[in-house]
């Protein structure tokens, strides 16, 4: 397919990122890289950038959509929203990730 | 990748607002402001990092995407180099088919003289009533749309003088005339070429600039015969004199008079005459005296009874045309007075001004509907290829629905897909459109090689015509998109995992037999309509070339001779023909040698007055007939047999009795019921008004000018007996062995009566015959190509379409057989498949060969439009090729193995 060996842990990044997106809403590049570490219970020390070329990833691919507004303190910031391809692509990952977890948990249960 | 500075912006502010957001929160913690900054950026990672990465990402994104698509796209191709193979070879031909006829016709059309603002040019014409003021012309004469008036562009030069003097609303009226083939003599080596005559303002008018040395002007218009100067064509340039700069000042002979060549045209001017090809040399009218002298008259220049000038002037925009019309037309209608007198019965021209701006246009007024029709068919041609892409792109879809799906499981955007589809379509239209030109630029050649003829050579100037590649290219383009999106778009829609399932039933697969099917029935359908229409004009060629012409045409060398008009007019001429008579008669391996005015069946015609004495004609009624001047030998050379009476002998001399001959068809028409030998008639030629003949024998018909044309009433003279005659003769002699050998000594025994004669346009009568039936042969060749082509693509779809299918329904057939069902039950069922579908398309395409075939009927020869031996033949050979090309794979369902198959895939 030609994606490179990285694809699996962006795959999870994008996964965290559109759920994130789902419960929250519409949210700037920050508030969806806090909300991550909040989650992880701060287990994943990303660095806050790597949201941003996985953004630009998840809207090359149609998942979500980028509007500028206004955030916070006053600023201009690009606010981030599902579409619906994205919606539809959550529930699939989301499978597949469950699917994944299963299998694994199988694996590691059998001597 | 443009939008950069933009784009570096946008992401700039992200990211500072990102680190305020930060920052903000942090300071909110207790952080003092440079430490909740600095922690911001910690947290944050590397900026410039963050930033390369984006921006390399968008930048390479498309560049990455493109090399990618590309990449995969050519590699499925290689995949499948037959399909390949098929798709980029069926663009092409259609492509390069449509692109080499279309470039050609529109050139033949539309194409405007090579002079600026064309468009501005106005082509003088006249229109009366048939009993007109005018009695002799040379140039075009028509009847006029409703065949009550005559039309002709052709005015007498004093007319023209008078008519300049008096022409206040357009520009300067400027004159030309093409003169045909004259005899030039270069370096000692004689030749014919085409001229023109233009007026010394020609050039002036027409906005052209020589490339070398300069144009004819005003001072070379002054006095006949007082400047002997010549402008040669580019082309002439090259062919003769190698474009060497020493042509200008060079003497040439023409019409073995000394002219100096004074300029070249510039490439691609091609007078005013036409687009297609141009004359080789350029006179000032005040030549035509010395250079064509036109039958015993001293100067055209002159004379106000023969109308033989072409006019043009520039209407400059703005103008009001219907107004200087209506004012030129009584400068006309006064020049006439001054210079003709006019019967009381005579009709004066009106004048008309009409669309200069393609040249006089005869071969477009003649080849306009047969070329509308080649580009009709071909156009097909180009549909059924693109139908063929869309074929083989659908089935490719089909079959590839299942790595779509794969591709979209793993997470691949549905977008992306589409991309993909669409470069590996637009590969395959860029291939075919590349091979496509290629095709089509040899193709252009060969089709021109095809129509040209010795006499008029067609040398397209322009270039390849891009507008029309481009247009076909787009075309090709827009189908491949189409026919690859589409089922691409319908299989992505489709749920993964659905698709994933061995046996399953989409919609997508339904909806591609019935657009697969609906292809190939359009295809059959194109197919019947080119094999028809192939048939139609294979059999108009091969029932026009079992016409019998009336006389013999086997082993008669044609050749003509001009002898100059200034040392052999009238009674000299005669005596000269005499001598090369005689002289020919006696070479070996000549029969029987006859000069004639008129050659059979090489679309020249000769009419003169035709009045038999002591007959009333009714008012209004003909009394004019072809005529041919002959010598005494020619019914015998020709062997066409004298019915009554006898023929021509040697003792009809200048000063015998005159006599003449006439066909069965002149005697049905003028002396019906009566026998025409012993009974006389009176003709006239431009001195004499009173020449009366008498009937001496009657022959049989033969056909004169074209093998359409059933036999005209004809009367012949004696070459001695008859008016003057202008051009000169065309020998025929008819020998015993082959041409080649003889031409030689034929050349050697005209030159011992003159050396200065050359033979003009040496050819046999039969290929003569040839020459005339070029257009329809070339339809016929080139219409049978396309019939050929047709069937090998339809043949194509409907392998495709019945192996994709089997290959579908292997499950279903499985089940059938394995239920009992024997194989030929199961080849029948496919069979019939096969037939049904092209039963229908048979039909459509039957339907629309009879439309057709009504468009074409006037180009028909020995058939009717519905011809129906044709369309049983045709529709004949399509079931055979619809059930040829369905065999393997009925076979390959007939042999399916049924527990095989219910176990695969």
């Amino acid at each position: 397919m030609g994606e490179d060996k990285r694809d699996v842990l962006q795959g999870t990044l994008d996964l965290m990122v559109l759920k994130t997106l789902e419960t929250m809403g519409p949210q700037h590049g920050y508030g969806i890289a806090r909300r991550i570490e909040q989650i992880s219970e701060q287990a994943l020390r990303l660095n806050q950038g790597t949201i941003y070329p996985a953004l630009l990833r998840l809207r090359q691919r149609g998942w979500i959509r980028a509007d500028w507004g206004t955030s916070e303190n006053g600023r201009r910031a690009r606010y981030y929203s599902l579409t619906k391809t994205g919606k539809a692509q959550i529930e699939k990952e989301t499978e597949s990730w469950e699917r994944v977890a299963a299998t694994m948990a199988r694996f590691l249960t059998v001597q | 990748m443009f939008r950069r500075p933009a784009l570096d912006q946008e992401l700039d502010e992200e990211l500072r607002s990102h680190l305020e957001l930060a920052a903000v929160e942090n300071q909110r913690r207790g952080m003092a402001a440079d430490e909740a900054w600095r922690k911001a950026l910690r947290d944050f990672g590397g900026v410039t990092q963050v930033r390369e990465t984006v921006r390399v990402r968008e930048g390479l994104a498309f560049a990455e995407n493109l090399r990618r698509d590309l990449g995969y796209a050519l590699r499925m191709l290689k995949m499948s180099p037959g399909f390949a193979a098929i798709a980029i070879g069926s663009l092409a031909l259609g492509i390069g088919a449509n692109t080499a006829i279309f470039s050609i016709a529109k050139q033949v059309l539309l194409d405007r003289l090579n002079v600026p603002r064309a468009g501005e040019l106005r082509l003088f014409a006249w229109r009366s009533k048939r009993q007109s003021v005018v009695h002799s012309s040379w140039g075009d004469w028509d009847r006029t749309a409703d065949g009550a008036g005559v039309t002709s562009t052709s005015f007498s030069y004093p007319v023209y003088q008078l008519m300049r003097k008096q022409n206040h609303e357009l520009a300067d009226l400027f004159a030309f005339k093409n003169l045909g083939r004259i005899n030039v003599t270069v370096d000692g080596e004689a030749q014919v070429v085409q001229g023109d005559l233009v007026s010394g303002n020609f050039y002036d008018q027409m906005g052209v600039q020589p490339q070398l040395g300069r144009a004819i002007g005003p001072a070379d218009d002054d006095k006949p015969g007082g400047s002997p100067v010549a402008v040669i064509s580019d082309g002439y340039w090259t062919r003769q004199f190698n474009r060497s700069p020493l042509v200008i000042g060079k003497t040439i002979l023409v019409n073995l008079v000394n002219v100096t060549i004074v300029g070249v045209n510039p490439r691609g001017f091609t007078g005013a005459k036409g687009t297609q090809n141009s004359p080789e040399l350029f006179l000032p009218f005040s030549m035509q005296p010395l250079v064509f002298p036109y039958s015993t008259m001293d100067s055209l220049l002159t004379s106000d009874r023969v109308w033989w000038t072409q006019i043009m002037a520039r209407a400059k925009p703005g103008l009001d045309e219907a107004k200087a019309r209506a004012a030129l037309d009584v400068a006309l209608k006064s020049a006439v007075r001054a210079t003709m007198t006019v019967k009381p019965n005579e009709s004066l021209p009106d004048l008309l001004l009409t669309d200069g701006s393609r040249g006089m246009n005869e071969s477009a007024r003649e080849m306009a509907r047969p070329l509308f029709v080649l580009i009709s068919l071909v156009g097909l041609v180009v549909l059924l290829a693109c139908a063929n892409m869309a074929n083989l792109l659908l089935a490719r879809a089909a079959a590839r629905q299942r790595e779509m799906s794969v591709r979209m499981a793993l997470g691949a955007g549905r977008a992306r897909i589409l991309r993909q589809v669409m470069t590996e379509s637009l590969l395959l239209a860029v291939l075919g459109g590349l091979a496509g030109l290629v095709v089509g630029y040899f193709g252009r050649n060969a089709i021109l090689a095809m129509l040209s003829s010795p006499a008029e050579p067609m040398t397209l100037p322009g270039g390849f015509d891009w507008g029309v590649f481009a247009f076909n290219a787009a075309l090709s383009l827009v189908t491949g998109l189409l026919f690859g999106l589409g089922p691409a778009w319908q299989a992505t829609r489709t749920q993964v995992s659905s698709a994933l399932k061995d046996s399953a039933q989409t919609t997508t697969r339904r909806r591609r037999g019935y657009a697969g099917r609906a292809i190939v029935g359009f295809q059959v359908a194109l197919s019947t309509l080119l094999v028809v229409m192939a048939g139609f004009f294979l059999r108009t060629v091969i029932n026009l070339g079992r016409i019998d012409p009336g006389f013999d045409p086997r082993n008669i060398v044609l050749f003509e001779v001009r002898p100059p008009q200034s040392q052999y007019s009238g009674a000299k001429g005669t005596a000269l023909f005499r001598q090369i008579e005689e002289r020919l008669a006696t070479v070996p391996g000549v029969m029987l040698v006859s000069p004639t005015s008129v050659p059979p069946l090489s679309h020249d015609y000769e009419s003169d007055d035709f009045k038999p004495v002591g007959k009333k004609v009714a008012a209004g009624k003909e009394e004019s007939a072809l005529n041919t001047a002959v010598g005494d030998r020619y019914f015998a050379t020709f062997r066409v047999p004298i019915l009554a009476g006898r023929g021509f002998a040697p003792t009809d001399t200048e000063t015998s009795p005159k006599v003449a001959v006439v066909n069965q068809a002149l005697a049905k028409k003028y002396f019906p019921n009566e026998n025409p030998i012993g009974k006389s008639f009176k003709t006239s030629d431009p001195k004499n008004d009173k020449l009366i003949y008498q009937i001496v024998g009657v022959c049989a018909d033969t056909r004169y000018g074209s093998l359409r044309e059933v036999p005209p009433p004809v009367y012949y003279l004696d070459y001695r007996q008859s008016p003057e005659i202008d051009w000169g003769m065309t020998f025929a002699v008819k020998t015993r062995t082959a041409r080649a050998g003889i031409t030689p000594s034929l050349r050697r025994a005209v030159q011992a009566v003159d050396p200065n004669l050359p033979l003009i346009d040496v050819r046999t009568q039969e290929e003569q015959i040839e020459v005339l039936l070029m257009n329809e042969r070339v339809f016929a060749d080139l219409t049978t190509g396309f019939g050929v082509l047709a069937l090998a693509l339809a043949c194509i779809g409907i392998y495709g379409l019945m192996a994709y299918t089997v290959s579908r329904r292997t499950n279903e057939i499985g089940i059938r057989m394995a239920l009992g069902a024997r194989s030929d039950q199961v080849l029948r069922m496919v069979l019939g498949e096969a037939v049904w579908m092209t039963a229908i398309g048979l039909a459509v395409g039957l339907g629309g060969a009879l439309a057709l075939g009504r468009v074409v009927a006037s180009q028909l020869y020995g058939l009717k439009a519905w011809d129906p031996a044709t369309l049983t033949a045709a529709a004949a050979l399509l079931i055979f090729v619809a059930l040829g090309a369905t065999w393997v794979p009925a076979r390959r369902a007939a042999g399916v193995d049924p527990s095989r198959a219910l176990r695969a895939e």
